[in-house]
């Protein structure tokens, strides 16, 4: 462990062993171990329960925390951002050698005997004052272009799911690293007294590309940090629910009795983790009415269902879970993150990707123009986007009105917005077959370094022992993307 | 008593207490002691200037180095020595640490860097002014025992090593704490070494025992017990990251229990930690190796692989081979070796080069990147338990006696076959096929009308899949395909049942034209682990056509197909044709226009060489194209005869077509193209007959004539082949080291990438440690006795450090997994050398070790804190106190399990599932069946038997800082959450164990709710409540008595939760009391802390 947070943690169980007598109270989920008491002269400690790292923000944050609409499996950026007009006229022609330059593919595609090009089957239109071009499936973002900057010249080197989501998640494609939301947990801290500082949602249904706890985990970093899974059935959090036929009023006798015994363990034993144990235990109490609180929807007016959508209104779908990610961000959680499935379209691409489209565009257009009409936008980093992108060759068979794509990572696109970053813009361009950057790569490092730029980090000095190495998010790479910083 | 008054002195003791952190635990000198290299000066070179004055050629800038003596001395280029022994004003070294100069400071600013502190400057400095004396980092240096020093009291030493302790607290001034309590110290002891706690009748036997060797009695008990070895085994299968499941994307099963349960007998066996590396890492290369002992090897399988489809296989192949590597040395050396992999180590003396020294040593496993997703990837070998052994010894023996009874009958149906040979050359009879496992058979003799597909059901192995209800019959039609390659689907034309004949081999022969084919209805529902034969005569006249199959029409997806292509036998068994597939040829082209029989057998093993191929009866050479079938599928589509898989449609005759749901053996294979009928073959002479043909006979005879007695005979034989085949089948595989014949060449990966190969490299041990012995093999057996030769500086150091970690919550080095240059210095080195000095000499006895420690003085110390001991070493680093430590997440589980007399002490078997939150694997993975809980007594198990899913881990054991099981974990941590509290609360394992606990209280504790509570109390403590803590308790009681008598339907609810019987004689609202008082118990920090 860095012996710097080490040290802190002894501090702060001290702190806690005072405060315990004068009430117990202001922990926060497990975040709160790490309470600074060098905050504590600056006056912040009362105000913000898990301060973070003493030296961070390294600098002045324009974002105060991240929503990541992650589109697992690979969105086409060739059927939704990177419009190429030039492409129907080579149609069923081989991908050049020239244009793929030993790019080497997954064993999906290495033994096809040919690579015939295919443009995508759905119209693009100029939209906004920015006059970026989007796919006629992502109406609603359209609608939100100006709000919005596409980077439609991301890079990956994985060629494969699970080690490219680990990637962009972890900044590793071996699993063991720490989550991106994890690092910023561990080295901004929380914002918010009840709730962890990092919250990871799923869409349920509809199935795709498997996901894995790891990829909010904390890896090294200690488990305080990860990512914690608000789920849409049953408990929200796990285990927060009280036994079938547990009052209220005996959990709160309950817990009284618990934290009398506990504090006479404490006075005889002096352990300060027992001070600890105590304020883990209100805290939990806490959870138990601030969670479902935030996953009652029944209190927002109709016009915010109209605005994310019918979707919305069914717990676990991926609108849903855009309107939560507004009420957490509201809240005060650092780190928001969405997975949404299925964008995997090696076959059936035409019939299968409007589905994915519809589901998410609606709730993600939703989110941008709710954030800003509460003029929580500009302190809101918002990314929409997944690992990597598709081939501009067919996979399997092409016909008149099918084709699928394989995995691509040299460019595909994503979306940014909000907190520092510039609206309106389109960053990076690809050549004629999407296929290759051609200007203003955006590798995911630099993605990373980004994201943690908007929030005062400097990416290269957020770091962590571990086997006597430091270790961060970029490893030994990554460059701040400044031209899409407002 | 007095409460301790922490806020006053809180906020003005911190200065100090960073001071003392400082001074006192991490043990730097203030510079008027002398300053010695390993303790003081290495930490801060390493941290500061290694990663470019080091190990690592690649970032070293110029030839000054500071991690060995020479090339710390090297002439500087700008004049003069980095180190003046004696001269720190005219050492660069200490000018470039102090320089004002942004420009010339170091560590430098430009790259990011703070200058060093003024402490560690100080410390340079005395260094270099008391002589610059350089040591060889302490642990690569062979452990010594220190003699012990003496102390004060030496009466309080119960071990050698308490008097290392002992004299380094009267340094400091400062006094072991009192032994603890009796009951204290059992329950500590207990929960330590099983990871259960004390019955009320252990403690009780304890506190009244008066003989001398009391404690030592118990120590002796419970490492007897095969608890003991059960929790020994939980952090060993954390360091070999053991689980049922593949890790990455599917995450599909595998079965390494065997491996689990032999790391548990291990350890109740007390095989030696020398034995016990040995076996583990090279069992497999032992002269004669044991089971048990290539069981061992399981541990380096243990690593996660890859299943995830369109994977570059060299890829991953490298990762596993990486990983073993790392493991290995995290494990036995506490090296950092992974650092290596892409360039020279930054901080310890490891070249990269070594770093695939050692990989060349683990490269040799038969192995691709690409592994079975559904169960154990080669190689593996059957590992049956002791109870399966005799079990398949009973089988053999019934199956041998029915073969002896077959065989003694051998004249008998010779006879009785002659005299109906007489009849059937007289009348004759009619001919005759293999008819065991046919499941589909089209004569094609001149009508379809007659013909129907299905014969009978088959039970596919689809692992993903349950086999559907049996499809309804489908229409038998002729399909005129159109010439429309481009579309999926062509049009159909039914032709009714309007087909050409022609004369075939038996009786009439189909003829297809290419552009029609025959569909046969639904066919079969084969997928990848079901074995089958397909066999048909045919007449081709284009030597490029589909024979039959049962997949898409028009592409090559999943399903089954046998095919010409260029004149060669063709059979596909596909879930994806791009790379999950079994694909391969015969060797040579048969002659068009004329007859062939054609057949192929598959037996459900997934790999190319359980594929035989016959033509005419001959089997034929293979050549294999893919051999890569790892996944399930299942087709919808028809079977198709004369057409599919996007190949062109058969041109010629085709006749008798077969479909066993078997693999015919090779005696039936051939002779299916017999073509003799059985009356020809009769009225033959027997010496005329040829071998096929008189199988022939032999099988028609016994099949449709033989008298009882000889039917009875061959259906037991035919009955105990299957049962034994079956059983032999079912019995558990695990996962093993076995090297392949030819030794697969290994080099350095350059930037650690697996495609860039540098220099070839060859098996070899790091040359900063002890040396390889020249008598030892170079492999993996070589290695194995280096690891644990006495001249090896790291292994027993790091196995007894991890015991320490275990028992006092860090280890006397606390950075367990890194003993390099970044690691610790440990505080305490004669502690950890004296202890890893007697482990070896006493011949690597575990329990031994274990016993040792757990006996000291220093572990019996009550674990009672003071505020100055507090401040002084809140890390307990010092042993002033005993342990006192939150329990690990396992024990946490199982002690309320075994308070709540719930715990199954079943020792051993496959992986178990306890409640689960419902839902979560099924919104992770792929679409499969979410977790299913087990019933009954298996919910129960110690939380190692769990089942552990890499992907979705046991929520409950993450909550509470287990090991994550995806690489090797030996850090222990420990995080104090509110999800933990939630967890414990509310949880239906802790809810059903406050229950079980509640209704013991009830049943067990007496009359009154005093005497109940303290029984609860004491099952979960091993101490009686005092009576402050029983009043409180009683309160609680009394208000969930008041609360649950308003609400009576509550208290049937939450007795309602877990599957245990409820004790129905107990009133509901009294029990539902006491149960919340139990679990408030549960939730007791004492309960969940050891002490």
């Amino acid at each position: 462990m860095d012996p710097r947070l080490e040290r802190k943690r002894h501090l702060t169980r001290r702190h806690f062993f005072g405060r315990t007598a004068a009430g117990i109270g202001t922990a926060a989920l497990g975040s709160l171990l790490a309470n600074d008491l060098e905050a504590a002269p600056k006056g912040e400690a009362s105000d913000r329960p898990y301060p973070g790292l003493p030296d961070l923000p390294h600098f002045a944050p324009k974002a105060k925390r991240v929503i990541w609409l992650f589109q697992s499996g690979g969105p086409s950026q060739l059927d939704l951002f990177d419009y190429k007009p030039g492409l129907d006229k080579l149609r069923g022609e081989n991908l050049p050698e020239s244009v793929r330059k030993g790019q080497r593919l997954t064993t999906m595609t290495s033994t096809q005997e040919s690579f015939p090009m295919v443009d995508s089957i759905f119209k693009f239109k100029q939209h906004g004052q920015s006059g970026a071009w989007l796919s006629e499936v992502l109406p609603e973002t359209a609608k939100v272009v100006d709000d919005i900057a596409i980077i439609r010249s991301m890079k990956t080197e994985a060629i494969n799911h699970d080690p490219a989501v680990t990637y962009i998640q972890t900044g590793a494609q071996i699993a063991g690293r720490p989550s991106i939301g994890s690092w910023l947990s561990y080295g901004l801290g929380s914002e918010s007294s009840d709730l962890p500082a990092f919250v990871v949602m799923v869409t349920q249904g509809g199935g795709g590309q498997p996901l894995y706890d790891r990829l909010w985990g904390s890896g090294f970093l200690p488990t305080e940090y990860q990512g914690v899974k608000f789920r849409s059935i049953g408990d929200p959090v796990l285990y927060l629910s009280d036994p079938e036929g547990f009052t209220r009023k005996s959990r709160r006798s309950y817990l009284d009795a618990l934290g009398q015994l506990n504090q006479m363990k404490l006075d005889e034993f002096g352990d300060p983790e027992i001070a600890t144990r105590i304020s883990q235990y209100e805290m939990a109490f806490r959870m138990q009415s601030s969670v479902p609180d935030l996953t009652d929807l029944s209190t927002e007016p109709s016009r915010v269902f109209k605005l994310y959508g019918d979707d919305s209104k069914r717990p676990g779908t991926f609108a849903a879970n855009c309107l939560l990610a507004r009420r957490l961000a509201e809240r005060g959680v650092r780190f928001i993150q969405l997975f949404h499935r299925g964008w995997d379209q090696h076959g059936r691409l035409p019939t299968d990707l409007p589905k994915r489209a519809k589901e998410t565009d609606q709730g993600a257009a939703a989110l941008i123009q709710d954030l800003k009409d509460r003029g929580m936008l500009d302190e809101t980093l918002v990314i929409w986007g997944g690992e990597f992108g598709r081939t501009v060759y067919c996979q399997g068979r092409l016909t008149e009105d099918n084709y699928g794509r394989d995995h691509h990572p040299r460019c595909y696109s994503i979306w940014a917005a909000g907190g520092g970053i510039k609206p309106g813009m389109v960053h990076g361009e690809t050549d004629d077959f999407s296929y290759n950057t051609v200007k203003d790569p955006v590798h995911i490092h630099d993605l990373q370094a980004t994201i943690l730029h908007c929030l005062g980090v400097d990416h290269t000095k957020l770091t962590f022992q571990y086997q006597g190495r430091h270790f961060r998010l970029t490893d030994v790479h990554g460059e701040v993307v400044k031209d899409i910083l407002a | 008593m007095t409460p301790i008054s922490f806020p006053k002195w809180t906020l003005f003791a911190m200065p100090c207490l960073l001071l003392c952190l400082v001074l006192t635990v991490t043990g730097l000198a203030s510079a008027a002691e002398s300053v010695t290299f390993n303790r003081d000066i290495r930490p801060i070179l390493s941290d500061k200037c290694y990663a470019c004055h080091g190990p690592d050629k690649g970032q070293r800038k110029t030839e000054l180095r500071f991690d060995n003596e020479e090339g710390a001395l090297v002439d500087l280029k700008a004049g003069g020595k980095a180190i003046v022994p004696g001269d720190a004003e005219n050492s660069a070294l200490y000018q470039r640490l102090v320089s004002g100069n942004e420009v010339l400071r170091m560590p430098p600013a430009y790259l990011g860097h703070d200058k060093l502190s003024d402490e560690q400057i100080e410390l340079v400095r005395g260094w270099i002014e008391q002589g610059a004396k350089w040591e060889k980092h302490w642990a690569f240096i062979p452990p010594r025992r220190e003699s012990e020093p003496a102390a004060a009291d030496p009466a309080w030493a119960q071990v050698g090593f308490d008097n290392f302790i002992l004299a380094r607290l009267e340094k400091k001034g400062l006094k072991p704490s009192p032994e603890a309590n009796r009951r204290a110290l059992i329950r500590r002891v207990s929960l330590d070494v099983t990871g259960v706690p004390p019955t009320p009748a252990e403690v009780a036997d304890f506190v009244n025992d008066t003989s001398a060797n009391a404690y030592e009695k118990v120590v002796d008990r419970l490492l007897a017990s095969p608890r003991y070895g059960e929790r020994m085994a939980i952090r060993w299968l954390d360091a070999a990251r053991y689980a049922d499941t593949n890790g990455y994307q599917s995450d599909g099963y595998r079965h390494m229990w065997r491996w689990r349960d032999w790391v548990i007998d291990a350890f109740n066996d007390n095989k030696p930690f020398d034995e016990f590396t040995i076996e583990q890492i090279a069992g497999d290369l032992l002269p004669n190796p044991r089971r048990d002992q290539i069981i061992a090897t399981g541990f380096n399988r243990n690593h996660r692989t890859s299943a995830e489809g369109g994977l570059v296989e060299e890829e991953f192949r490298v990762e596993y081979v990486a990983d073993r590597v790392e493991t290995t040395a995290t494990v036995w050396l506490g090296l950092t070796v992974g650092c290596a992999r892409c360039h020279d180590h930054k901080y310890d003396p490891l070249l990269q080069k070594e770093f695939y020294q050692l990989f060349a040593f683990f490269n040799h496993l038969p192995e691709r990147g690409l592994v079975y997703n559904f169960g154990n990837e080669e190689p593996w070998i059957k590992a049956p338990t002791p109870e399966d052994e005799s079990k398949l010894a009973a089988l053999d023996k019934e199956q041998a006696a029915a073969e002896k009874a077959w065989g003694a009958l051998d004249g008998k149906i010779n006879k009785t076959q002659r005299s109906w040979e007489k009849w059937v050359q007289a009348s004759g009879a009619p001919d005759w096929a293999p008819g065991d496992g046919l499941i589909l058979h089209f004569p094609l003799d001149g009508s379809l009308r007659e013909e129907t597909g299905v014969y009978r059901r088959h039970v596919s192995h689809n692992p993903l899949k349950n086999p559907d209800p049996e499809p309804p019959p489908h229409p038998f039609v002729v399909v005129a395909d159109e010439d429309d390659e481009e579309g999926d689907e062509v049009e159909r034309q039914d032709q009714g049942l309007k087909l050409s004949f022609d004369k075939g081999p038996l009786g009439q022969a189909a003829r297809f034209d290419g552009k029609t084919h025959v569909e046969g209805g639904p066919g079969f529902e084969f997928s990848f682990l079901d074995p089958f034969t397909f066999s048909a005569w045919i007449h081709p006249t284009s030597p490029n056509g589909a024979i039959l199959s049962k997949t898409k029409l028009l592409s090559k997806e999943a399903g089954h197909g046998l095919y010409l292509r260029d004149g060669k036998v063709f059979l596909y068994i596909n879930n994806r044709w791009t790379d999950i597939s079994l694909r391969l040829y015969g060797d040579k082209p048969i002659e068009m226009n004329r007859w062939h029989h054609v057949a192929v057998t598959y037996d459900g093993g997934r790999k190319a060489r359980g594929v035989h191929l016959y033509v005419n009866g001959e089997e034929q050479g293979k050549e294999i194209e893919w051999n890569d079938l790892i996944f399930p599928f299942g087709s919808e589509e028809p079977f198709r005869i004369g057409a599919g898989g996007g190949e062109p449609n058969f041109q010629g005759l085709i006749d008798d077509v077969r479909v066993y749901d078997r693999a015919l053996p090779a005696e039936e294979a051939k002779l299916l193209p017999v073509l003799a009928t059985v009356t020809e073959i009769a009225r033959k002479r027997t010496s005329k007959r040829t071998t096929f043909e008189a199988h022939k006979l032999r099988g028609a005879f016994l099949d449709r004539a033989a008298p009882a007695e000889i039917e009875t005979a061959r259906k037991q034989l035919y009955d105990t082949r299957r049962a034994r085949r079956l059983f032999h089948e079912g019995i558990p595989t695990v996962m093993v080291m076995m090297d392949s014949e030819e030794p697969r060449q290994a080099y350095i990966l350059e930037r650690g990438s697996y495609d860039a190969h540098g220099d070839k490299v060859y098996p070899g041990t790091p040359s900063i440690l002890s040396s390889f012995k020249p008598e030892w093999p170079n492999n993996r057996l070589g290695l194995a006795r280096w690891l644990v030769d006495r001249s090896n500086p790291l292994t027993a150091r790091v196995t007894v450090n991890r015991l320490w970690q275990m028992f006092f919550g860090v280890g006397l080095v606390k950075t367990t997994e890194n003993f390099g240059s970044q690691g610790e210095k440990p505080p305490h080195q004669d502690v950890l050398d004296w202890l890893a000095v007697d482990f070896m000499e006493s011949g690597w006895d575990f329990k031994g070790i274990v016993k040792t420690i757990v006996t000291s003085a220093t572990y019996r110390q009550s674990s009672k804190m003071t505020p100055e001991l507090i401040e002084l070493d809140p890390e307990n680093r010092l042993y002033a106190r005993g342990p006192r430590f939150r329990l690990p997440a396992e024990t946490i589980r199982d002690q309320a399990l075994a308070i709540s007399g719930l715990l199954n002490e079943e020792l051993g078997g496959p992986s178990v599932k306890p409640y689960q939150p419902e839902g979560l694997w099924a919104e992770l993975t792929f679409n499969e069946n979410g977790y299913v809980p087990d019933e009954g007594e298996d919910l129960y198990r110690r939380s190692l038997y769990t089942f552990w899913r890499r992907t979705v881990a046991p929520p409950s054991m993450v909550t509470f800082d287990s090991a994550n099981r995806e690489t090797c974990e030996v850090r222990e941590v420990r995080t104090n959450t509110p999800l933990q509290a939630l967890n414990l609360m509310n949880d239906v394992t802790y809810v059903e164990a406050s229950r079980k606990l509640g209704e013991r209280m009830m049943n067990e504790g007496g009359e009154t709710p005093a005497e109940r509570i303290a029984y609860g109390f004491e099952l979960a403590t091993a101490r009686p409540p005092r009576s402050q803590e029983t009043n409180v308790l009683r309160q609680a009681y009394g208000n969930f008595l008041d609360d649950f008598q308003t609400n009576p339907e509550g208290a049937e609810q939450m007795l309602g939760e877990g599957e245990s019987e409820l004790d129905e004689s107990l009133n509901a609202v009294e029990l539902a009391s006491y149960s919340s008082v139990a679990s408030l118990i549960l939730n007791l920090d004492e309960t969940i802390s050891k002490e």
